[in-house]
């Protein structure tokens, strides 16, 4: 069964706007639960834990890009430095109508690549030492599609938007749940309603948490299948996540500051989780090998 | 009253909707032009690189004067061509003439091995890539407009953005539409 890159691409779409919906019926059942335990108005709050987490998030979504490249110690390279590499990326952004980004290179045996920036102008495609000795010309063209794609699709704004979410959230069932510790209750409220709301401030913070692993998921989703609207190939980035898969080594960096930015994921485990960022490389495959229109390989 | 401020929201939501079609038109209009001047820079590129190609292959294998010919006059055509038809043809031309000459650098191990040649060659296969990339971008945008021309509502304001269908970039031989392939 032939999937199309065009169904994939609105598949995950629709799925962004619906996880980004359910962030913010959770700010608002939150709300309602620190409204009903405190019996007063809680949208009070609001503005305040939106500045809080706005000041956390929007300054590193703003300099992303010097700020990735700083952590990584990533090294921006121009086309005498890698002629391969940089003509590969420069293809890409013909085939994806892009501006071409800076394109760095990370001192790591690991296989791996990721992109930042703001916004398309601003934006940094790295690839790790490893990645660049393990992969042929079609698979980097692949990666380096993948990459463009998490540009074209403006994945550091809505990741910044899912994080900015998941930290009011946090901030606000903290506020929450001091202020209920604090505060002299009257008698008359329902305790049902009471319990629903403590729960409610318990779990709101962890729904957060996977409602942004879902977003990072279906954001890397899509960008596979943006790729292969980029280069109509889906046999280099597919064959490209093999080597991933096949490979061991990982990206010496585990900060969970920059994991989600990485083509593989170098902190999520071999078992699937709700709090992964990325989708099993196994089911990426599998997706690609369904674009090239051929059965899923059998195991 | 009331009748009398529906019917202005009406009206300012009418104009607004008519403004954002037209602009859209002309916008995928202009991405057209945008994307044929792409492949015009491309084409641009790889016509640049061939007197060095050429050299190099002729410093290997100088008797292979019917190849050289073949790839200088096709890069000539390719100069002097105007309009997405001719372009087109030109580009299949040369695309042809130069996998002719690469088939003739085949039999030349000493030139294969040659650093420059697999610099110029790296930079020849990277650019027929830009040039086939180009030429998939320029395609879905003319898709993109002709499409508009034709459905309903956008179509009935094609004349008043002075938009018509647009050419398909389409290279005579099926066989030049994929870049030829050389092997790393």
């Amino acid at each position: 069964m032939a999937v199309s890159f065009k169904a994939e691409q609105s598949s995950n779409r629709r799925k962004t706007w619906f996880l980004l919906g359910a962030m913010f019926i959770a700010v608002v059942a939150l709300v309602w639960a620190a409204g009903t335990l405190l019996n007063f108005n809680a949208y009070l709050l609001v503005p305040i834990a939106v500045g809080i987490s706005l000041i956390g998030v929007w300054t590193s979504y703003w300099k992303s890009d010097s700020l990735v490249l700083a952590m990584t110690q990533a090294r921006v390279i121009s086309h005498e430095d890698a002629p391969q590499l940089y003509n590969l990326v420069e293809e890409v952004c013909i085939a994806a109508g892009l501006p071409m980004p800076k394109v760095a290179i990370v001192q790591d045996p690991a296989p791996n690549a990721f992109a930042t920036g703001r916004d398309p102008d601003h934006a940094v495609i790295a690839f790790t030492t490893g990645i660049l000795e393990k992969m042929d010309r079609e698979q980097l063209q692949g990666v380096a599609a993948h990459e463009m794609a998490h540009v074209g699709n403006r994945d550091t704004l809505v990741m910044a938007v899912a994080a900015t979410t998941a930290g009011l959230l946090a901030i606000l069932a903290d506020m929450g749940a001091r202020m209920a510790f604090f505060s002299r209750r009257d008698n008359d409220s329902n305790p049902i309603a009471v319990v629903v709301s403590l729960v409610i401030i318990i779990l709101a913070p962890i729904a957060a948490l996977l409602l942004r692993a879902a977003i990072s998921r279906k954001r890397e989703a899509l960008a596979d299948a943006t790729a292969v609207q980029f280069t109509r190939n889906p046999t280099g980035l597919r064959r490209a996540l093999e080597t991933l898969a096949a490979d061991n080594t990982v990206v010496q960096q585990k900060s969970t500051a920059v994991a989600h930015v990485w083509i593989e994921s170098p902190l999520d485990g071999k078992s699937k989780s709700m709090f992964d960022t990325h989708p099993p490389l196994a089911d990426r495959i599998a997706l690609l090998r369904q674009m090239e229109g051929a059965p899923p390989a059998a195991e | 009253m009331w009748i009398w401020i529906i019917l202005a929201i009406v009206v300012v939501l009418l104009v607004i909707f008519v403004i954002a079609t037209y602009n859209k038109l002309v916008r995928s209009n202009v991405a057209v032009d945008e994307a044929f001047a792409q492949i015009e820079v491309q084409l641009k590129r790889r016509s640049d690189l061939i007197p060095n190609l050429v050299n190099t292959v002729k410093g290997y294998a100088a008797h292979e004067s019917g190849t050289f010919e073949k790839v200088t006059e096709a890069r000539a055509v390719g100069e002097k061509a105007n309009g997405v038809a001719e372009v087109a043809a030109a580009d299949g031309m040369l695309t042809q003439a130069l996998r002719g000459l690469l088939a003739v650098a085949e039999a030349y191990p000493d030139l294969k091995a040659s650093a420059n040649f697999l610099s110029l060659q790296e930079e020849l296969s990277a650019t027929e890539n830009k040039i086939a990339f180009a030429r998939q971008y320029y395609n879905d945008a003319v898709r993109t407009i002709n499409t508009l021309i034709v459905s309903i509502p956008t179509n009935l304001f094609a004349g008043m953005a002075k938009v018509t269908k647009r050419e398909f970039y389409e290279v005579p031989n099926e066989a030049d539409r994929n870049a030829p392939t050389v092997t790393f």
